[in-house]
């Protein structure tokens, strides 16, 4: 937005313009200023020229106050100059036919002039006036085209209108079912939402109580409604500032449409979006839950079929292809159902006091198939506050971390987790001592249905990350993956600390029953 | 297993039931069955069973209610079966006397490991133990004394009501609220930072790595467990 002058109250409401006392005044005392003048020079002068300087004076008055005061001087001229200069003198009566008619050429000359000279008066001032409409039209279009939400559209809708008209207004938006909505900040004191509702309801501008409403039309639909605060009555009703007012509003309707028409654009591209993350899914759980199905009924096929071909061993190995696999199938729908849950918005967090530790110990405790044949080198100092947090889910972001670090680094290799109290927050760190991250990838990862290698031996449909992403950031903390040198991938995480609970119960009063 | 005991198998599903029943016999139980609530409860008087396993989505009861009855009805040992969805409702079931859960899918390992647990409760009645013992820990209830190894151990009598309260229940889950209402008593159900606190505190005085606890495990969002290797306790 240019800087711009402020236009305090460029546009006034009543178009004629200056007060008409002055001009009566200098209609009374142009004549007179005549008669001082010419009195001395009434030997010289022929009553003719006599008769030119009232004109003059007549025309002076016209073309600075406009006809009345113009008239106003003729009129008085004339019996002056009947009573000073037209024989007889000191008497209003006039003799001469030359003197009478030159009084009425000066009368009507006096007219002609006198509203000739105030109609192009009038007509310099309404072209002022229109160019202050159209500027401030342009002013207003300008600021608007640089508008990017509802909020700014009415922050800007209410500087103009109190600068072009130096009247205090406010916009009210609609919600969605068409509902008028106070806005948080610059509310008019004394506007009724309920009367606003009713006026925008019925489409059509009304005075009401000193506030002037002027429901917005688009070119769609109805956006919201405009109401200006005035004195009454409206200056502007009726004039042709009435029709600026309009144009003002389908201005301010018009950017609300736009507005409207690019969140729907947005919300077709998001749509867009997860209709193609919804394909990723499709083709990520036919691949995941596919291969272990396929052992599955492969497996529980030949049991049936050639049970009496197969040795112990062969049976045995079949059985537990079956469980491993449907155990597999059994994570993976239960990381679905979790990332389903945390997707729709629904994450119902269940926060209490927890311990890192403890949650820490759960998740190796759960993971202990998986860890048979790897060291855990946990580094937690006592000195770890308890955390408001939701263990069920941390945990799980615990698990699918760790799970993670098992899964890309080599076989028999350490896992190191450890946590540190800062100021304000809470870090926890799982690390391995596997690749790494590729360079570039450290966001890609918390991706949704992201692998590192498509279509890898790896089981997951890359749920793992973006659920711990997920889960992390509702609690207001930040997950961000790295590499530590020459070592491996570590998984940061960072969460914000409370203030520590109270304790009511000292451990002294505690006694042993 | 040389006694026969009676399990009474509450669940609609005839596939889940099946598989229950074909493992639990396998394992010398006898089952009797019923895939409603309200059979279930009556088939508790005609069928005198030793112990009750509960599927929380019945047709016609709700599962907690369920609990509540069969808990005024008797004192029997109840197992719930839960799925994913059904978290909070496993928990008011504990809370309603439900004595331990398993989240479905389980596997028969793990289902006769909660049984174990749950049979040594009355066969056995840990409470009147004098000795309790598991891997390095041995705890000695009358004299309150607890040793790891040879070493004896230190702990706060807050501490000891504790860890006596999951011997008691060893190898079942505790619910927070059970630990906090016999501890501290009911005004301080919800304080469950105070369980945070001691068990941390426990741990860091019975486990070799108090992250990696081998006794003292949290059934995050439910409660603990004291595990039990499972010959320490056969004799």
């Amino acid at each position: 937005m240019q800087s711009q002058q402020p236009h305090k109250a460029v546009i006034s409401g009543a178009l004629p313009l200056k007060s008409h006392l002055p001009g009566y005044v200098w209609g009374i005392l142009a004549p007179l200023a005549c008669t001082l003048i010419d009195w001395p020079l009434r030997h010289w002068l022929g009553p003719a020229s006599i008769l030119m300087t009232y004109l003059l004076g007549v025309f002076l008055v016209a073309s600075r106050y406009g006809r009345g005061a113009s008239i106003v001087a003729s009129l008085l001229s004339a019996p002056v100059f009947a009573f000073y200069f037209a024989r007889p003198i000191f008497s209003f009566a006039i003799h001469d036919l030359e003197n009478i008619i030159g009084l009425v050429v000066m009368i009507v000359v006096a007219n002609v002039t006198g509203s000739l000279l105030e109609k192009s008066k009038i007509q310099a001032e309404l072209a002022a006036q229109r160019e202050a409409l159209a500027s401030a039209l342009y002013r207003l279009s300008h600021d608007l085209s640089t508008a990017q939400d509802h909020d700014t559209v009415a922050q800007i809708a209410v500087k103009h209108i109190h600068d072009e008209f130096g009247v205090a207004s406010m916009l009210l938006n609609i919600d969605a079912e068409n509902h008028l909505q106070m806005p948080s900040y610059l509310a008019l004191p004394g506007v009724d939402l309920a009367s606003a509702q009713r006026i925008f309801e019925n489409r059509t501008a009304k005075q009401d109580n000193n506030f002037g409403y002027y429901p917005l039309k688009g070119s769609r639909a109805w956006q919201g409604i405009l109401i200006i605060q005035a004195a009454q009555p409206f200056p502007w009703q009726g004039s042709e500032l009435s029709a600026f007012i309009d144009t003002f509003c389908h201005l301010i309707a018009q950017t609300l449409e736009r507005l409207q028409f690019a969140a729907q654009a947005k919300e077709a591209t998001l749509q867009a979006e997860s209709e193609a993350l919804r394909n990723a899914l499709l083709s990520s759980i036919s691949h995941d839950l596919r291969t272990p199905l396929t052992r599955i009924i492969g497996a529980a096929g030949t049991l049936i079929e050639s049970d009496s071909d197969l040795s112990v061993a062969e049976r045995q190995d079949f059985n537990h292809i079956v469980l491993d696999e449907a155990q597999r199938m059994s994570e993976l729908t239960g990381k679905l159902l979790d990332m389903a849950r945390l997707s729709s918005g629904e994450i119902n967090l269940h926060p209490d006091w927890n311990a890192i530790e403890e949650i820490v110990g759960s998740a190796l405790n759960r993971l202990d198939k998986h860890l048979k044949d790897r060291p855990v080198r946990t580094v937690l100092p006592d000195s770890l506050p308890l955390l408001w947090i939701d263990g069920v889910l941390m945990e799980q972001v615990l698990v699918n971390l760790i799970e993670n670090a098992v899964k890309y680094s080599p076989a028999g290799s350490p896992i190191d987790i450890g946590g540190l109290a800062r100021e304000g927050s809470c870090r926890l760190s799982v690390a391995d001592y596997g690749p790494g991250i590729a360079k570039g990838q450290e966001l890609k990862i918390f991706d949704k249905f992201y692998r590192g290698i498509a279509e890898s031996e790896q089981s997951g449909v890359g749920l793992g990350l973006a659920l711990c992403k997920a889960i992390v950031e509702a609690h207001g903390g930040l997950i961000q993956a790295g590499n530590r040198a020459g070592k491996g991938a570590e998984f940061v995480i960072e969460l914000p600390l409370r203030d520590p609970p109270q304790f009511a119960e000292p451990e002294i009063t505690g006694s042993l029953s | 297993m040389t006694t026969s005991h009676l399990i009474l198998l509450i669940e609609d599903d005839i596939q889940t039931r099946r598989f229950l029943k074909s493992s639990l016999n396998h394992r010398g139980w006898q089952t009797v069955e019923a895939d409603n609530g309200k059979t279930g409860l009556a088939m508790l008087n005609s069928e005198n069973p030793d112990l009750v396993i509960l599927d929380l989505g019945l047709p016609d009861m709700d599962g907690i209610a369920v609990t509540r009855r069969l808990r005024q009805l008797s004192d029997l040992p109840i197992l719930i079966l839960s799925a994913r969805s059904q978290e909070q409702n496993k928990i008011m079931a504990l809370d309603a006397g439900a004595d331990d859960y398993l989240t479905k899918p389980f596997g028969s390992g793990e289902l006769h490991a909660r049984l174990q647990a749950l049979m040594r409760r009355i066969s056995r009645g840990i409470a009147n133990q004098e000795i309790f013992e598991t891997g390095q820990l041995r705890v000695d209830l009358t004299r309150r004394k607890v040793f790891v190894g040879e070493n004896e151990v230190r702990i706060t009598p807050i501490e000891f009501r504790l860890l006596s309260i999951l011997i008691r229940h060893a190898g079942l889950v505790v619910t927070h609220r059970q630990l906090l209402q016999e501890v501290w008593g009911a005004e301080h159900i919800h304080d469950q930072h105070y369980l945070r606190i001691y068990l941390g505190q426990l741990r860091h005085k019975l486990e070799i790595n108090p992250a990696r606890p081998r006794y003292l495990l949290t059934e995050m969002g439910v409660g603990y467990r004291l595990a039990v290797d499972d010959h320490s306790s056969q004799d």
